[in-house]
């Protein structure tokens, strides 16, 4: 079937690119220059975890003085594409961090078609987070925003949309790595400071909006810009007063997220405990024991897990476990991997109406129940536990019923009380854990922290603009507030215009 | 009027048996979208026959008798500024300009005029009459013939013509564009009436079209309401109860072609404002079981079309009316703010209410519309039907509301209609150079589920989308690319870009150090340090310099640019921001240029991508690349729902 579409794709995409609008005229206002002046950015290129070898990859026209300066390059550039072992120095301090290969891309020949660089360093965490930290406070140098690498290859024309590919890392940068970013973002005491500020600038913006929008039509008082005035004020002293707090808040999680989820009684706190090889959830034959999140840090074939046990899925009456469960699906929302637990004695006896019950039991755990089949081969496991307790054979036909059954993720009998089976799991395991490790989203927490900073930066700088221009030119004005907005909309997800909108009409009667 | 029905005449003898067989763009409907799509078709120089239900209403105003205002303002720019008929139609027409949020800033103002329907109405009228290539025809159409679609473009089907009601053959044509306006199964309501119709006073809906447009093309649509307020006569009005409001001094044209307005400024008429009353909310409640229209408005839009709404939603305030002139000669007044459904009687008791009114007569009463309209994610950023080629939707029937918008649109799909019969692929507008642009992106990436009107906050590049700057913006792409602007527009345009050129590089070299401008141009305040050189282009960015100051200190060299100087000012006030965003800007130009497969499957992409996403493309099937951001902010708010544990939003 895909062999198929594929082509069919290719060749679908070729004929509309006939559809192109025209480059369009410049008015006055717009200097014709090329798009050369783009910040330099960088990322940690390699992934997370535990690795011989990490990659820091910088691109943007500032990559040369970056390399000079981090390399000790006081004369000449390396040839371009050559490896060069090279001292890695802070350039502040002069400190060595590391030693180890540079490699210089004069652009365009460079994946992103930009000046770029590329480290290759130890790949301990305290090296890589030197190195970054490094990096960040080289003057117009930045943390790379998710996807940005792929972002600028495509426009640059390195990524062409005629393979399907290309489309899929656009599509994927721009829509699944944010979603999931954002997530995160969300949760957690961090989070809620953010959105705090992002909703209260929000509505800042409305009421400027709305000022602009409709005062002249509409009964807006004159009063509402004073308020925003002192609301931006307020922002602004309370964004510098974070910034300057070297503690920085708590601390970010760190790892790829795997959730164990279930049913409850399946053993959801057992294989955690397995796992972790200590009892670190309480288990008991009492369905509905877990009621919190159980946390651990685990590290799984060198690469850091960060392992959650939640709330055995069930209708409750009882409200501290109804929020366990909440808690439990925002978790399963949020993982890069979900173990979905079931407890095989639950099993139908006739191995042919297995795969029909898992998939309908996935539907009851995971989100959407869509989301079950097709999401389900890279980003769920099923654990059928208490294997102990299913006569062999029985077993043994239900594993050959579920292998390789397109539709639904692998699935490993385990009996978390002998471990028998423990071993085969840990290797799929491993492997799934190994692929999303390639992902850099999955960890680097003082990259985000620093990437958090710099839009914080920027934020405040923003919202200066909003009083600079105040009285002499209200859009200018609002500008500021929407730049800030958009600054922060850039670790809190991001404003689009309907949202103003939602509040100025809640705020204000506005007619036809 | 008897003079503009003798105009039309000779038109309306050209019913059936003279009109050809065949022609290239057929537009259905005279309203604002229908006449600029027309006008924008024959313009292209594509035969193009316009089908209006009655000749006398085309270019009739049938709801406020204003044109412009914030963001509206700066659609009929560029419609003007595309060689439309709008903003000439407003200049002709206008009895009262004013520019609003003077003073907010020039990115802001809303260039806006009370218009007299009669000569708006002649004004479009005359002008379709002298566009060569433009035919009209009186007559109801009562269905689309489709046909097999082209196998080498999308699609699944192909319009090739309509069917009159009363016609037995058919007429032909390469594209049609249709422009029903509030006409698509619409029904009108008062009270606790409701009859079939689109419009207060005309036909029927045309019943064939929507069967057409539902059954055989199967495309969704969605119902919407609108809604008028009742007409008062003039002489029944205490106006000494209302605030007067005077019009601008100095009427500005809304067309880069005029220099002044037809209407004298010692002409113009003034509007009045007034305020409702506990009162006039008291009405409102009493009604209620009165009132179809409001009791079915529970699921009603954000904002409050109606004054039912109004003051049901934010009860126990003021709200404004405004009580505004139908023109030079008319005896009634628009109250702006006072659309209503009730019944006659209480809409009567409660314009009684509001002490200007007291004593008010109503010639015509208010009431509200409900209607179909095509949801307009399944068109193409050409506003063409994406399963249907040759088929363009404008106006109303694609959810937005508005003279304004209907007129942008129309000239859009007008100029797109006219290139698909003459073999030209189509074209489109971008986001970043126009606010035509960002509806038309709104429109088919995001749809609709209220009437869509346009604010300057949709606008991202709100500081570059400036009133003054549509021409520059639009015309000579008009002219080089699209083809809808004729040569003298075009001439006028280029000669002003070259000029305000001329005068920023004149503005740029004359360059001193801070201490001599003070010393030049008296006390003004710059922040610049003593030695720190500006030139003369820096210098307008401040708030107390003018080009009249600069031009009187380098009188050689800039004194020749006054007629530019209001310009030049703005110009330089926006151009730092604009520079800012000009990277932002590419990069969405270049994403919009990049169009996706309309039949591509997602869910079956081979690619790393989670299933709601996947669902979500394959919903919203973005046009291009750009409209991923869209489904990314359906995402996010998609997220906030669910981490709040609420899932309605699916």
């Amino acid at each position: 079937m895909l062999p198929c579409s594929w082509g069919l794709w290719r060749s679908a995409i070729h004929t509309l690119k006939t559809f192109r609008a025209s480059p369009s005229a410049r008015g006055l206002c717009i200097p014709t220059r090329a798009v050369c002046d783009a910040e330099t950015i960088f990322a940690l290129s390699s992934g997370h975890g535990r690795c011989g070898v990490a990659v820091v990859r910088v691109s943007g026209p500032a990559s040369s003085m970056v390399l000079r300066n981090m390399a000790g390059l006081t004369q000449a550039l390396p040839p371009p594409r050559t490896a060069l072992l090279r001292r890695i120095t802070d350039p502040q301090s002069k400190e060595l961090l590391d030693r180890g290969l540079v490699l210089w891309f004069k652009g365009p020949h460079s994946f992103t078609g930009e000046d770029s660089a590329e480290f290759h360093i130890h790949g301990g965490p305290a090296v890589i987070t030197a190195v970054l930290q490094a990096l960040g406070s080289l003057e117009g140098v930045r943390p790379a925003e998710a996807g940005e690498f792929t972002r600028r290859a495509f426009h640059a024309g390195k990524l062409g949309l005629t393979e399907v590919e290309g489309l899929g890392d656009l599509i994927h940068a721009e829509t699944e790595a944010q979603r999931r970013q954002a997530l995160r973002q969300m949760d957690g005491e961090l989070g809620r400071l953010y959105q705090d500020w992002s909703y209260r600038l929000k509505r800042c913006l409305a009421h400027v909006e709305a000022f602009i929008d409709f005062s002249e039509d509409e009964l807006i008082e004159d009063g509402v810009l004073n308020q925003v005035d002192s609301s931006v004020r307020q922002l602004e002293t309370e964004i510098e007063r974070h910034l300057k707090d070297e503690r920085r808040g708590e601390r970010l999680r760190t790892g790829v997220q795997v959730v164990i989820a279930g049913a409850t009684n399946a053993g959801k706190s057992s294989l955690l405990n397995t796992l972790c090889q200590r009892p670190a959830a309480i288990v008991s034959p009492i369905a509905g024991t877990t009621r919190d999140i159980v946390e651990t840090s685990l590290d799984i074939g060198g690469f850091p897990v960060l392992l959650s046990d939640t709330a055995g899925l069930r209708d409750s009456s009882d409200s501290v476990e109804r929020e366990g469960v909440r808690r439990a699906r925002q978790r399963v929302e949020q993982a890069d991997l979900t173990l979905v637990v079931v407890d095989s004695t639950q099993l139908p006896p006739d191995p042919q109406l297995v795969p029909a019950f898992l998939q309908e039991h996935l539907s009851t755990v995971l989100p959407s129940p869509e989301a079950g089949m097709k999401a389900a081969s890279d980003r769920v496991l099923l654990v059928l536990n208490k294997s102990d307790l299913v006569p062999e054979e029985q077993r043994e036909r239900t594993e050959g019923e579920l292998r390789e059954r397109p539709g639904l993720p692998p699935a490993c009998f385990l009996s978390c009380s002998t471990s028998t089976g423990l071993e085969d799991f840990l290797t799929v395991l491993q492997s799934r854990v190994k692929t999303l490790c390639g992902d850099p989203l999955s960890g680097a927490p003082s990259l985000t922290q620093a990437r958090h900073r710099a839009h914080l930066q920027q934020s405040v700088q923003a919202l200066n603009q909003y009083h600079q221009y105040r009285d002499q030119d209200l859009a200018l004005a609002a500008e500021g507030v929407r730049l800030a907005l958009t600054h922060l909309g850039r670790i809190t997800g991001r404003v689009g215009a309907e949202e103003i909108l939602d509040i100025i009409f809640r705020d204000f009667c506005i007619g036809k | 009027d008897m003079r503009a029905v003798g105009k039309w005449t000779w038109l309306t003898l050209l019913r059936s048996d003279e009109i050809r067989d065949e022609y290239d763009v057929i537009v259905v409907g005279g309203g604002h979208a229908g006449t600029e799509a027309a006008a924008a078709a024959a313009r292209l120089g594509a035969e193009t026959l316009l089908i209006t239900q009655k000749i006398m209403t085309i270019g009739a105003l049938s709801c406020n008798p204003s044109l412009g205002g914030v963001g509206k303002g700066q659609l009929v720019r560029e419609v003007d500024a595309l060689d439309g008929l709008c903003g000439r139609a407003g200049d002709s027409a206008g009895v009262h300009f004013s520019i609003l949020n003077r003073s907010k800033g020039p990115a802001v103002w809303g260039p806006r005029a009370q218009l007299d329907r009669e000569r708006y109405r002649q004004f479009i009228q005359s002008e379709l009459l002298s566009t060569p290539r433009l035919t009209v025809l009186e007559g109801s159409v009562d269905e689309l013939l489709v046909s097999q679609p082209n196998p080498e473009e999308p699609g699944h089907h192909r319009v090739t013509g309509i069917r009159l009601v009363d016609g037995s053959h058919p007429i032909l044509s390469s594209s049609v564009v249709l422009t029903t306006g509030t006409f698509l199964s619409g029904s009108l309501f008062m009270g606790q009436t409701t009859s079939p119709g689109g419009r207060m006073g005309d036909a029927q809906s045309c019943a064939g079209l929507s069967y057409t447009l539902k059954e055989t093309l199967g495309l969704r649509v969605g119902r919407l309401r609108t809604g008028t307020p009742p007409r008062i006569v003039k002489e029944s009005v205490d106006l000494s109860l209302a605030q007067l409001q005077a019009p601008d001094k100095q009427p500005t044209p809304f067309s880069f072609l005029n220099t002044h307005t037809r209407c004298k400024p010692e002409e113009q008429l003034p509007c009045y404002l007034t305020h409702t009353t506990p009162g006039v909310e008291r009405v409102v409640r009493e009604s209620v079981h009165l009132n179809c229209h409001i009791q079915q408005d529970t699921k009603g839009p954000r904002y409050c079309p109606s004054i039912e709404s109004r003051v049901l939603r934010f009860p126990g305030r003021r709200h404004q009316v405004w009580l505004e002139p139908e023109g030079l000669t008319s005896d009634l007044l628009y109250p702006q703010g006072l659309s209503m459904t009730m019944p006659p009687d209480l809409q009567l008791r409660l314009l009684r209410e509001i002490p200007a009114l007291h004593r008010a007569e109503i010639r015509a009463p208010g009431y509200g519309v409900q209607y179909d309209f095509v949801c307009p994610t399944q068109l193409t950023p050409s506003l063409q039907v994406k399963s249907t080629q040759g088929l363009f939707l404008a106006g109303q029937i694609n959810g937005t509301t508005g003279y304004e918008e209907a007129a942008a649109q129309g000239l859009w799909a007008g100029v797109n209609a006219g290139r698909t019969a003459l073999s030209l692929p189509p074209i489109a507008l971008s986001r970043t150079q126009s606010y035509i642009g960002v509806l038309i992106d709104d429109l088919v990436g995001r749809g609709v589920t209220e009437p869509y009107r346009m604010f300057t906050s949709r606008a991202e590049f709100r500081t570059y989308l400036r009133p003054d700057n549509a021409d520059l913006r639009l015309t000579p792409r008009g002219f080089e690319e699209v083809g809808c602007v004729t040569l003298r527009r075009y001439k006028k345009a280029v000669s002003v870009r070259d000029g305000l050129q001329e005068a920023l590089m004149a503005l740029q070299s004359v360059a001193l150090s801070s201490t001599r401008w003070r010393e030049k141009l008296g006390n003004i305040s710059l922040s610049e340090n003593k030695s720190t050189t500006l030139n003369g282009l820096d210098l307008l960015q401040y708030k107390d310099v003018s080009f009249e100051m600069l031009a009187s200190a380098f009188p050689e060299c800039l004194s020749q640019y006054f007629e530019y100087s209001q310009r030049l000012k703005i110009e330089a006030v926006y151009r730092p921001h604009c520079e800012k965003q000009s990277r932002e800007m590419e990069r969405i130009r270049s994403e919009e240029s990049l169009s996706l497969p309309s039949d591509m499957d997602y869910l079956s992409l081979p690619v790393s991508l989670s299933h709601e996403v996947r669902e979500i493309l394959d919903r919203v099937r973005p046009n291009t690349v750009s409209l991923i951001y869209a489904s990314k902010v359906i995402l996010i708010k998609y997220i906030i729902m669910t981490t709040d544990g609420n899932r309605k939003f699916r």
